[in-house]
């Protein structure tokens, strides 16, 4: 064989490994995922047969109509949680990221003592394992009668929130010229005028990222919730999904439909900012 | 004349300080003097006790303490170095392929949609040893008979949680080193494959250098929530077969909450705090190390 054509053969044998490869990585990322969706729609029965049903027999959306008619049908208050996990997330992304904007827009338009210390210092606050955070938290909540409420939940998920998103904005405002801003200071702009009019709206899908990212954080968070809250009046999703978990048995496919449920605006969201996201978080990597 | 004028960026850095203390900062002044006290929920006076490091003296003796904080340890190990090696595969992957690159980046970011209290329980209801799709896999296949113990066996279960922590964080790792590998110049590469550079060489002494400060905000983000884990492993086993699984996060909110040594547990829970800090501190240097070098090569 010539060299040409067994370098031909070479290649193609690498591209149908490449391919074969990229198959199988995609296929491990998403099948435990679909997997979770196809048993919501699948009666019990199924997912209990042995030997296993690969092939669903009938689709049905009876655990989600189970979820959502409340009370004693559908054996937990979904719609309570939802409504909590929904006004605690909206409410402390907004509060964090107005405070993330000014600490992000500080970091990035401001030489001041001491920057990379502070920088890591606020990061190092977020180090603190929820659960450890907890139990001072549980304490002091408990004192000042706050625990189980919406607001002490959104407290804390504030100061979750700050230091990641000053770290993303903090990388969208230093995408954005610093030229800009001065030339409209120029123009007989105040600061003030700037940042809104030239800086804000360049760096805006940044930010709007950030929003999403924090919403996500607060949305999926488990550790702290699980012990802030106790009853439906402030309970969020993550924590209602163990009331479908009893001592010995457990209801996967009520499981299962909920983690939809909550899966959803997670998965939509992400989609939205994913591009930025990236861009964020890498901004200054390579020029420092 | 006008009174203390303090500086623009302490201004605006201000609300971030204020709510970081109120949540953060003090609460944490708060547990590490109650580390310092027998306080138990069930007896507030005992909060007024002041023992010394008898909490921390007998952590020390704690062997359950200390498998816990060495189990911990092992999963962060081999989870980090899995994550990196696996994201680094498919973010090459991914780059090399030619068309649906968008779509491609888009389901690999799959897994971080995910809140890990979902991945915990997905993974809790695929390794099942009756009804999980692992098993039926396995049995349908005819590779096993009998149904495999996943999360009843000890070391069975730490694979089946570690399974799962790669699964959830990888994409992380995929995301930040696929957007080196795009944001890399071509020209470097071209000019070792000129000058008769081996792939492997091309690899190890250009792209790596290049794609490792990205590699490192992977990691520092990722160091950021380690304790993610305790979302993981509360659902999956519970820190059982017999604590088997106990990572020091569960072993923090047992002894806190089901028998209300929160004393002790301030204790211990400053150990992981030291732990995720160490971490973070490592991974950040190392960031600032590797910026400075690209900086100074390209």
């Amino acid at each position: 064989m010539d060299e040409n054509s067994s370098a031909r053969l070479k290649r193609r044998l690498l591209g149908i490994v490449h391919r074969v490869g990229l198959f199988l990585a995609m296929l491990t990322i998403c099948l435990p995922g679909l997997w979770i969706v196809l048993s919501s729609l699948r009666p019990t029965v199924e997912i209990m047969a042995k030997p296993p049903v690969w092939i669903p027999q009938e689709i049905s959306f009876d655990a989600y109509i189970a979820m959502f008619s409340g009370i004693g049908k559908g054996g937990i208050p979904v719609i309570e949680y939802f409504r909590n996990s929904l006004i605690i997330s909206v409410t402390s992304t907004i509060i964090a990221v107005a405070i993330g904007m000014a600490g992000g827009y500080a970091f990035a338009r401001y030489r001041f003592r001491g920057k990379s210390s502070v920088f890591l210092g606020l990061m190092l606050t977020r180090t603190v394992p929820g659960i450890a955070l907890s139990l001072p938290l549980f304490f002091l909540y408990v004192r000042l009668g706050i625990i189980d409420t919406h607001f002490g939940l959104i407290l804390a998920y504030v100061a979750l929130n700050v230091p990641f998103t000053i770290w993303l904005i903090d990388g969208f405002f230093r995408q954005v010229p610093k030229d800009l801003a001065e030339a409209a200071q120029i123009d007989g702009c105040t600061r003030w005028q700037a940042f809104w009019q030239v800086e804000f709206p360049l760096a805006g899908p940044g930010i709007a990222s950030a929003a999403i990212f924090a919403f996500l954080t607060c949305w999926n968070e488990f550790a702290l919730a699980s012990q802030l809250t106790r009853s439906v009046s402030a309970k969020t999703l993550p924590v209602g999904l163990l009331d479908y978990t009893a001592e010995f048995t457990i209801d996967w496919r009520g499981m299962c439909a909920l983690a939809v449920v909550m899966i959803i605006p997670a998965l939509t969201l992400t989609y939205i900012v994913q591009k930025h996201l990236v861009g964020g978080l890498t901004s200054g990597a390579v020029k420092g | 004349m006008k009174g203390f004028k303090p500086s623009a960026p302490f201004l605006l850095l201000l609300p971030a300080f204020i709510v970081l203390a109120a949540v953060v900062v003090v609460p944490l002044l708060l547990s590490l003097y109650s580390s310092f006290t027998p306080f138990r929920l069930t007896r507030p006076e005992t909060f007024f006790v002041f023992v010394g490091f008898r909490n921390y003296l007998s952590i020390l003796a704690n062997s359950d303490f200390w498998w816990a904080f060495g189990r911990t340890v092992l999963l962060l190990t081999i989870a980090l170095n899995l994550e990196m090696l696996l994201g680094l595969g498919l973010a090459m992957l991914v780059e090399k392929a030619t068309r649906g690159q968008r779509i491609l980046r888009t389901l690999m970011m799959f897994p971080m949609m995910f809140s890990p209290i979902l991945v915990g329980f997905q993974f809790k209801f695929m390794f099942n040893d009756n009804i999980g799709l692992v098993n039926n896999a396995l049995q349908s296949l005819g590779i096993t008979r009998d149904a495999i113990p996943w999360l009843i066996e000890g070391h069975l279960a730490f694979i089946a949680i570690s399974v799962a922590e790669i699964w959830s964080s990888t994409a992380i790792f995929a995301i930040l080193i696929l957007a080196g590998l795009l944001a890399m110049p071509k020209e470097p590469i071209e000019a070792a494959r000129v000058d008769g550079c081996t792939p492997w060489q091309t690899f190890r002494y250009v792209t790596w250098p290049f794609v490792m400060p990205f590699a490192y905000i992977a990691m520092t983000i990722r160091s950021l929530d380690v304790a993610r884990a305790y979302d993981i492993v509360k659902i999956m086993t519970d820190g059982g077969p017999a604590g088997r699984t106990e990572l020091l996060w569960t072993l923090v909110a047992r002894t806190a909450y089901s028998d209300g040594r929160m004393g002790m547990a301030n204790a211990m829970a400053y150990f992981s705090i030291l732990l995720s800090i160490a971490f973070t501190v490592y991974f950040f240097n190392k960031l600032a190390a590797a910026r400075t070098q690209i900086g100074a090569e390209w």
